[in-house]
């Protein structure tokens, strides 16, 4: 086996090479995932200039440091088989990387929602490092009695069981392996000076697509009240639609939260395929976002009550103390070694494995 | 206005009375004017088109038909159970006689209530005088003319020597008690009753949050009460209702004629769904003719052809903001 250093420069070529415009394979499968409709355009395009802006950043390099990967602390040898869900373009990227970057082997149960993209990637690793152990599937079943060491999926309360039984059903892990399971669905937004640009944040942190993904801005605590920020916000909402068409449209119960709202004279911004609303805690219902008048004492609240669900809490023109925050700027472009639900992918697949 | 005995009157097709109550409640509801304005259901076609107000209505507002120009409200009123920090349904009663007519006429349309003697193991009015549960125990305990109803003491066991009396007297017992009070009861003492007695079920499942189906639950009622299971029967009713729903000794409830379910689509409520198919309970009550017949509960249920429907607890969103990976989807 080569150096780990050696590996991770063949990740890296891998990476620049399915990322430059001329991949076919890439070209091919992002034709395919529009054509489909699994996918906007726009949202498919945002994600890969995201990645292409963390490779042109080091977030790699940075990635390993943090993560202390080197070649006596790795995953080399481990069987890791990763469960990608599919509600945004790419979302099994970061695992995948971060899986093969640590040296394991790799098998990905691909979303059938998304099931191109990722695999365009993962043919290029191969194609750059054909010793690398990478297999993937839309089929669970195709893991049939893998027996793997570690198994990373993110899910809910209600999903977690299922997907441990289907598992253990299919042998798919050993029966001492490790979960690495992410649970977290919402992101939250404290909110300062309200002006043209933080709005424009705003927007951006709360539609990119559609508002599904767990860094996505479910709730907006501001010291203003959704009435002052209305119309700004609407303004630069269909700004964004313009430039973005939201891709997915919300059912029938979403006219429902608006009529009972209309009916109760609750404070709301109304756009017809999206619902801002002054309300408490988080959203029961998907492109929904929650509007809450308040301080940093609203977002501990919000902290307390729904703990682990929390993704990140970003912020915009306000400086915090006492919270890790991130910048909203970041909410849909966040850096490579980000890290859903606090965990670090690469230090927890590399932990008690040297 | 619409009087009781239309409400109550069998002779004229449920749709046409839903339909005149719709009318009245759209045009003198502030609240569902207001919804059904924002839902674009104004006028309808048939009364599948009736959109149902999401019930958390009632913690949040004032759903009374009419409101009176002054803003008063009226005095008597009923609180869901919850402690003090919870936000509670409030339902304003503007006519207690309305209430007081379909408990008596529904408890009459499934059994003789002539022949029955009512014993509550529940709180006593005095104690909760805002609970709609314990305002119908204590309508059935005044209908009935030879005292042996009543409401029981709780934390003790049943007399013998009152279910002695009931027996003398010829009339059957009809014991009410909430589920988490009965299986107390039932731990407390060897408590076989007379083998015609109706042991009602009237639920607290959720609020105590019992960890066992209301399937096992009621072979626990049976085998402790040392009756057949076809005589564990449950009543389904909250605050926001005047009707009531009831079962026989399975899962299924039936509704007084005034009253109808339906089952609806989470994703779009005003469309019900197949029978058999699981969503979200929607109920027509008539007897609300004061606050709102109409609504959309959060509770989960399935139907059948015949009306008869289940409750399978609460319904939780499928929400799926957040990477969730799905056996079925992914």
């Amino acid at each position: 086996m080569k150096e780990i250093s050696t590996h991770i420069d063949l990740v890296k070529e891998a990476l620049e090479e399915w990322l430059s415009s001329e991949n076919a394979s890439l070209q091919e499968s992002k034709e395919k995932t529009i054509s489909e409709g699994l996918f906007s355009l726009q949202d498919v395009e945002h994600q890969l200039s995201v990645f292409r802006k963390n490779l042109a950043s080091n977030d790699i390099e940075q990635w390993i440091d943090r993560a202390g990967l080197n070649d006596q602390l790795n995953a080399r040898g481990q069987k890791v088989l990763c469960l990608h869900a599919g509600n945004l373009p790419l979302v099994g990227f970061q695992t995948a990387v971060g899986t093969i970057l640590a040296g394991a082997d790799y098998y990905g149960k691909l979303s059938q929602k998304d099931p191109y993209l990722l695999a365009s990637f993962l043919d290029e690793v191969k194609k750059q490092n054909p010793n690398q152990e990478i297999q993937f599937s839309t089929d669970l079943e195709s893991f049939r009695n893998l027996e793997a060491d570690k198994v990373v999926f993110a899910g809910s309360d209600e999903s977690v069981p299922e997907v441990k039984e289907k598992i253990r059903e299919f042998n798919a892990a050993t029966s001492s392996a490790k979960y690495i399971v992410r649970t977290a669905k919402y992101s939250v937004c404290f909110l300062g000076k309200v002006n043209t640009a933080n709005i424009k944040k705003l927007t951006e942190a709360m539609l990119r697509y559609g508002g599904k993904g767990c860094r996505s801005v479910a709730a907006v605590v501001s010291e203003h009240k959704l009435d002052k920020v209305k119309g700004e916000l609407e303004k630069s909402i269909q700004e964004y639609w313009k430039e973005n068409p939201q891709h997915k449209k919300p059912g029938p119960n979403l006219r429902y939260k608006y009529a009972y709202n209309y009916a109760l004279d609750k404070s709301q911004l109304w756009l017809q395929d999206f619902l801002i609303q002054e309300s408490e805690g988080m959203p029961g219902s998907d492109f929904t976002v929650n509007w809450m008048q308040g301080d940093l004492k609203k977002i501990e609240q919000l902290k307390q009550r729904y703990g682990a669900k929390i993704q990140s809490i970003y912020t915009a023109g306000k400086k915090v103390s006492g919270f890790d925050v991130e910048d909203l700027k970041y909410a849909q472009s966040p850096f490579l070694y980000w890290k859903p639900d606090g965990m670090d992918t690469i230090e927890q697949l590399i932990e008690e494995s040297s | 206005m619409l009087s009781h005995n239309f409400i109550f009157d069998n002779s004229i097709p449920f749709k046409e009375k839903a339909r005149r109550v719709f009318e009245l409640q759209k045009e003198h509801n502030l609240v569902y004017h207001r919804f059904c304005k924002a839902m674009g259901s104004e006028e309808i076609a048939s009364v599948k088109d009736i959109p149902l107000l999401p019930i958390e209505a009632f913690k949040e507002a004032e759903i009374v038909t009419p409101k009176k120009e002054n803003g008063e409200l009226p005095d008597v009123w009923f609180q869901s159970s919850g402690t003090s920090r919870m936000v509670r349904s409030k339902h304003f009663i503007s006519d207690p006689g309305l209430y007081r007519g379909s408990i008596l006429k529904g408890m009459n349309q499934f059994y003789d209530l002539e022949d029955y003697v009512i014993w509550a193991y529940t709180p006593r009015y005095n104690e909760n005088p805002h609970s709609s549960l314990i305002w119908m125990l204590r309508t059935l305990i005044e209908e009935d003319h030879t005292r042996l109803s009543k409401f029981l003491e709780l934390d003790k066991p049943l007399d013998e020597k009152s279910l002695k009396e009931i027996t003398k007297s010829g009339k059957k017992l009809m014991l009410f008690g909430a589920a988490f009070g009965f299986l107390d009861l039932i731990e407390m003492a060897d408590q076989k009753l007379p083998p015609d007695t109706i042991v009602m079920e009237t639920g607290g499942m959720k609020t105590h949050r019992l960890e066992i189906s209301k399937v096992e639950l009621h072979q626990k009622l049976a085998k402790g009460f040392g009756l057949p299971k076809s005589q564990i029967h449950s009543e389904y009713g909250m605050t926001e209702l005047l009707s009531q729903a009831y079962s026989f000794g399975d899962e299924w409830f039936a509704c007084v004629p005034w009253m109808n379910v339906s089952i609806r689509d989470p994703k779009n409520p005003m469309k019900e769904v197949d029978f058999g198919e699981e969503g979200l309970i929607g109920i027509i009550d008539l007897a609300n003719l004061y606050s709102c017949s109409f609504m959309l509960t959060g509770d989960k249920g399935i139907h059948r052809e015949d009306g008869k429907f289940q409750v399978l607890g609460r319904w939780n969103p499928k929400n799926l903001r957040g990477c969730n990976f799905l056996i079925e989807r992914d």
